[in-house]
Order: C-alpha cells, then structure tokens, then sequence
C-alpha cells in the first residue's frame, strides 16, 4: 500500500510545453534503441563473419601445414626404419668447425634420408650442395643454403638414370647451385 | 468549473491495452491524467522544478518502453508508474547529494520540510484527476502518530534507510524499525480499499 504515498504529494501543473517534450522523447527513444540495436547486431553479424571467416582459414592453414609436417616425419620414420636401409655416418669439417651428415640410403626405395649437423653457415652467396656418385659421374641431389646453424633433414629420391648410386659428396657452390662440381669438397664417400 | 476526471478499472484495462498496442494517443491520455501527480511527486522530493520536469520525461519514456511489464494483478497502473517517478527521483536525489556544492542548497530548501516549493504552481483541485485520492492518502497520513508520519516522510521521500532514519531523528534503530512496521500496518488498513484508479 505504500505504492499508494506518491499520491500524498500535492499535483503541480505542468508547464503547457512540456508535453510535447515528454511525448516526442518516449515516442523517439525506442525507435532511435531500435536502430541502434539493429547496427549493433549488423556489426556484431559482419565482425563475427568475419572473425570466424579469419579462425578457418588460419586453421586451415595450419591443419595443412602439420598435416605436410605429420607426412614428412613418417616418410622420415619409414626410411630410418627400413630394413633395407643403409646408415652411414661421415665426418665433417666446415670452417674450422666439426660436424657430420648421417645418410640413411634406401636401396629399395631408392631415397635417403640425410641429416646434417654442425655445418657452419653459408656465406650469403654461397650454398652446400650434395652430390649422387654414380657410375656416370657426379648427379646433383639437392641443394642447401645453410643461413642458421642448425641440423638439417631432407629426403632425396635417388636418380631415376645414371646408373648405380655409389656414393655421396658434397661441395660449396654459388648460391644457385652448379650442374657439376666446382667448389671445395665438404666430403666425398662411397657407400 | 471542471469536474475532476475519473477512470473506471475497466477503463484503465482499456488504457493499458492500448499502451501495450503502441497507441500514441493513450500515452498522451496517460500524461494528461498523471503528468501532475508526477511532477508533483518529484517536486516534493528534488526541490527542483527543472530536475523534477527530467524525471516525467523519464517516467513516461519508461512506461512507453515498458509497460508490457506492468502486471495488473500485482497492482493497478498507478502506483507502478508513481514507484518509477519515485526510484527516478530519488536516484537523482542521491547523485545530488553526492555533489557536495549542492549540498547546502539542498538542505536550506528542504529545511522548508513539509511545504511545497512553489505553492503557487499547484492547479487547481478540480482541474487534477486524482484529487479524491490525493485526499484519501493525506488523510491516511494524518491519521498516523507524528512520530511514526515522520519516519514514513523520511523512508518514502527522501529515500532514507532505517539506519540513515536513525541518525538523522537520534532514535534507536529498533525504534525506528518498529514504527515504520507499524505505520505500515495501519496505511495498509486505511488504504486497503483502493482498487480502483482515481476513485
């Protein structure tokens, strides 16, 4: 009942103007709400689009990317676990500096697996390259710019021709890599 | 001379679905019949004309927003929109007395205590829907003891906690507790038979 004590005040009459003022602001406030509600679900809608558009594809990329990971470390794993893999392991000096490259030939398969260790870095116009030693001469395997100190691992398809693999070596060449062996020789070793 | 306006409660029913309907024109029926119950309600509490005309504006842009809230069987259309006028106006009162500059003023205003601010502007009683009703609540608190009308002046228009009611009159707590329960007690009675709007 005390909802009722409002009414113990005494009435005042208001100004005649302020009618209109309090109509049009009631009328005005829930549509002005209106609009502002519906350009805050718009936005909201386009940022979240947006924002779940931006979450799919970083996911996605990222997805492929281990996926790319994921595949290489079992090619990897297969090869070193290969019963008809061969391991040699050959010492190396770069720079003064002693380091080792591990290949896991796979005869079968016909790829290695190679995995360099403390090989010094490159000069900037520089790049290690390995070779296949084949009965027909020197095949180029792959080449490697070494800009970190850090181990390297890469898997090489042997040559499809040329005859027998017999060996590997690996020289310093320019940056973009030679047809044939001119630099200085890391290592050159028969299997 | 005009007589004062009255509303049925099936009338009021009407209103409301009318409002509830977004019929602008129940909503400037509904400021003609109540503005001056408003204004004067938040008159009596602010001191303040100017502050008090902010408060209507906001009252019936609650009620306009709002009135798909109002439930007519918890309580007639009325004393929902005085409670809004009333919070409305008290939050006010409250920021007010947070500004401490304002503070002085307010307090040799309200040092006026009962009276209104500017007799003057009051309209005419037949000129005002309500009047019986206004006089019906009156005299529900004139009946009360002075002791206890005062706790109650205090509670419901300045907006005090029994514990704020207690240090500003210098009584106990349980005192102060006790009379309003009992001031309670007796507006309830007196006021029971108010079910119609402006009757």
């Amino acid at each position: 009942m005390t909802d009722w004590l409002g009414m113990a005040a005494d009435p005042r009459a208001p100004p005649p103007e302020l009618k209109a003022r309090v109509l049009a602001r009631a009328l005005a406030g829930p549509r002005r709400r209106w609009w502002l509600a519906a350009a805050a679900v718009l936005v909201l809608a386009v940022g979240g689009a947006y924002w779940s558009y931006r979450t799919v594809t970083t996911l996605r990329a990222e997805r492929d990317r281990l996926a790319g990971v994921v595949a290489s470390l079992r090619d990897s794993l297969a090869l070193v676990n290969s019963a008809s893999a061969k391991v040699v392991w050959i010492p190396v000096t770069t720079g003064g500096r002693v380091g080792g490259v591990t290949i896991f030939a796979d005869s079968l398969r016909h790829r290695w697996l190679v995995r360099c260790d403390g090989l010094t870095r490159n000069a900037p116009d520089q790049a290690y390259q390995i070779w296949f030693v084949t009965e027909e001469g020197m095949k180029s395997a792959a080449l490697m710019a070494m800009d970190h100190e850090r181990p390297m691992v890469m898997a090489l398809d042997m040559p499809p021709n040329g005859g027998k693999v017999m060996g590997a070596a690996m020289t310093i060449e320019p940056r973009a890599g030679s047809t044939e062996p001119h630099g200085p020789f890391v290592f050159h070793r028969s299997l | 001379m005009t007589q004062p306006k009255r509303l049925s409660q099936e009338e009021e029913r009407s209103l409301v679905r009318r409002l509830k309907a977004r019929d602008e024109r129940a909503l400037s029926q509904l400021y003609d019949l109540l503005a001056p119950w408003v204004l004067g309600l938040a008159c009596r509490i602010l001191q303040d004309e100017d502050e008090a005309e902010e408060v209507v504006g906001d009252v019936f842009a609650q009620v306009w927003r709002r009135v798909d809230q109002h439930d007519a069987l918890r309580g007639p259309l009325v004393p929902w929109i005085l409670s809004i006028a009333r919070n409305r106006a008290l939050d006010l009162l409250r920021r007010r007395r947070r500004w401490w500059r304002k503070a002085d003023r307010w307090e040799h205003a309200h040092a006026a205590e009962a009276r209104d601010p500017e007799p003057a502007a009051a309209p005419h009683e037949a000129a005002v829907p309500g009047w019986p009703l206004h006089r019906q609540v009156h005299a529900a608190l004139a009946a009360l003891p002075a002791e206890q009308r005062q706790l109650v002046l205090l509670a419901y228009f300045e907006g005090l906690t029994h514990s704020e009611i207690a240090r500003r009159t210098g009584q106990p707590l349980g005192t102060v507790k006790t009379r309003l329960r009992l001031a309670h007690q007796k507006l309830t009675e007196a006021l029971r038979h108010l079910k119609d709007w402006l009757e």
